[in-house]
């Protein structure tokens, strides 16, 4: 597998179909690896012990000056390229996908590809067995138990906002956390501040969250983001039918609007 | 000779709080181990560097600095802001968190001596503990320091009889003052970690003071994500950021940990911005540590605790870039 992803991420070099392929490294905690000479590409990694997205990059103005750009993409990633291209965040030709599935090199997608990929081989990509489980346990607490708990996840907060930087969802060039006139969030990495910070964007995520599990893998104080995130996946897939990532022109949920949504709630 | 056996540790920070003490020690905390204040019945974990270090205890990462009372539209009175200052022992302080100390007094003793800062330090005895171990990430012997090293402590727990028990040795009065509290023994202290000398941080200077403009940044910077996680753990940053909050019956200054990582950190209102790329807020980061501070307060501005490094989800290792520039420079 790793000798077929080499390979091919040095063909896309040489081809100059891409300028700068980004991908895993060998040390320890495998982070991003920056490559953009073919004999270079030996050094590119690749299992499920690498836990960053890299469509996170993919906004970052010093990446987005040297494409095309290929991306090392496990399929939560694939969905991350496809989302952000609904979201004209990603320049469709510009984006080339290195597609790896645990141990499978699956190829070289473009955007257009990746998601006939996932739409015909992973149709119904979603949260984990265990993961689920904990969301239910989660829901079957009262509401004043729920919030318990997630008070004391979120008192440990130290608004690193490491998070928001392992998402490629959080683009955001000014974050709303980071909005003071007015302000929308206590910036005191206190109770209330917190809790609405992390409400917030896993909010801001929801029916837009491909699972990748980055911004828990980052979180220096160990939250349990994913639960939230899982939830909310839950909810926007069975509210709404929302799957994201899944096809380059469709509407993310949380920036859409339809006359046939349940609109009792206002009076 | 005063030593503690390793599995009566809690009977120390309960005799601490007993005596009136707030105890602050490194606890285990669902998985994640958390320099933190200790509570009766807490297992104290000594055996892992924990993601916060004292520095928490000293500068908070959230603080009201000031206080005012909104009577009307208009019209607030200034409420006096109660400084948290109660007496602490810190337990268990890695030597790198305790070298931190002499940076941090520096920057809150320069142009303006910082109250809050000043009044919790005072209030603080520093109890550190030897390093028997020391992971990859670990390179205080590279900048100064040492896995025994005692600056900045007021007393040293140095791990004993094959990790068994503590040896309790005082450094300065107030670490004088918890003497009473351990009891006489015997034991044979331990060596402590074995650590190779990664580079040197004064020829990394030299090279820094001349490199504002290198290529060698963008490129060293490219992985960098730009979050806060390095500068947070840091025992040494200590950047922050002043934002006033309100609601209808009061308005409050906090003080809030800031990092220059984050974009926003040094944009003007004007909307430039002097780093306006990644490359410009990681050398910033890295000239601050092993240039500027060196040369404005005489004290390197980081420990080699290894914990930025440890903590990054993109492996920019502080240590690693450090030992490429010294190479650049030869
Ligand atoms: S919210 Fe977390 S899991 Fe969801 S896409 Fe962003 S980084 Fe991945
Ligand atoms: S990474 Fe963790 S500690 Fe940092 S802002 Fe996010 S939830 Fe808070
Ligand atoms: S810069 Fe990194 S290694 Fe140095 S003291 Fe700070 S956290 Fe520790």
């Amino acid at each position: 597998m790793m000798k077929a992803l080499r390979q091919e991420a040095a063909k896309l070099l040489q081809e100059k179909r891409a300028a700068l392929i980004i991908g895993f490294a060998e040390r320890e905690g495998h982070p991003a690896l920056f490559i953009s000479k073919p004999e270079d590409c030996e050094r590119l990694f690749y299992d499920v012990s690498c836990r960053q997205n890299l469509a996170a990059y993919l906004s970052k103005p010093e990446v987005s000056a040297r494409r095309p750009v290929a991306i090392v993409a496990s399929l939560a990633a694939l969905r991350s390229l496809v989302v952000l291209t609904a979201e004209s965040q990603a320049a469709p030709g510009q984006v080339l996908a290195l597609a790896v599935d645990k141990d499978a090199f699956l190829g070289t997608f473009d955007v257009a590809g990746a998601a006939e990929l996932l739409r015909s081989k992973y149709p119904d990509l979603g949260p984990e067995k265990a993961l689920l489980e904990r969301v239910g346990e989660l829901s079957k607490k009262s509401v004043v138990e729920r919030a318990a708990f997630w008070a004391e996840e979120f008192a440990k907060c130290t608004r690193c906002y490491a998070c928001r930087a392992a998402c490629p969802g959080c683009y955001c060039a000014r974050c709303i956390v980071e909005k003071n006139a007015p302000q929308w969030v206590s910036t005191a990495a206190l109770g209330h501040g917190n809790y609405s910070w992390n409400i917030m964007r896993a909010f801001h995520q929801s029916g837009r969250c491909t699972l990748c599990g980055a911004c828990e893998a980052a979180c220096p104080q160990g939250l349990p983001l994913m639960v939230l995130n899982a939830a909310l996946d839950r909810e926007a897939l069975e509210e709404f039918g929302a799957r994201p990532g899944y096809d380059p022109e469709g509407k993310p949920v949380i920036g859409s609007w339809s006359a046939e949504d349940d609109h009792s709630y206002m009076r | 000779m005063k030593t503690i056996e390793i599995g009566r540790f809690s009977d120390l920070a309960q005799a601490l709080s007993t005596a009136g003490y707030r105890v602050a020690a490194p606890v285990d905390d669902g998985g994640v181990v958390r320099f933190k204040e200790w509570t009766k019945g807490r297992e104290i974990a000594l055996g892992a560097v924990p993601v916060d270090s004292v520095k928490d205890f000293l500068f908070p990462r959230s603080e009201v600095v000031a206080r005012f009372a909104l009577e009307e539209a208009g019209a607030f009175t200034p409420v006096p802001v109660e400084r948290f200052a109660p007496k602490t022992v810190a337990l268990g302080v890695r030597p790198c968190d305790a070298a931190a100390l002499a940076a941090l007094d520096a920057v809150f003793n320069w142009d303006y001596r910082d109250g809050s800062y000043n009044a919790r330090r005072a209030a603080t005895t520093v109890v550190s503990l030897a390093c028997a171990k020391a992971d990859a990430h670990c390179f205080c012997i590279s900048v100064g320091g040492a896995p025994d090293g005692t600056a900045g402590a007021d007393a040293i727990l140095r791990p004993a009889d094959g990790g068994s028990k503590l040896v309790f040795e005082a450094l300065s009065d107030k670490g004088r003052l918890l003497e009473a509290m351990v009891s006489d023994g015997q034991a044979v202290p331990d060596a402590p970690a074995a650590l190779k000398k990664r580079f040197d941080p004064a020829a990394v200077g030299r090279w820094l003071a001349a490199n504002f403009e290198s290529p060698f940044w963008k490129e060293a910077a490219l992985a960098c994500l730009g979050c806060g996680a390095c500068a947070y753990a840091c025992p040494v940053c200590h950047c922050f950021d002043l934002q006033d909050e309100s609601d209808r019956k009061e308005c409050r200054r906090l003080r809030n940990w800031d990092s220059c990582g984050f974009g926003l950190f040094t944009l003007h209102a004007s909307g430039h911005n002097p780093r306006p790329d990644q490359s410009a807020r990681w050398r910033q980061r890295v000239m601050h540590k092993f240039s500027i501070y060196p040369q404005k307060f005489k004290t390197l501005a980081c420990t080699g605790c290894g914990r930025c490094a440890r903590l990054c989800q993109a492996g920019m290792a502080i240590a690693e870039t450090c030992e490429r520039i010294e190479a650049l420079g030869r």
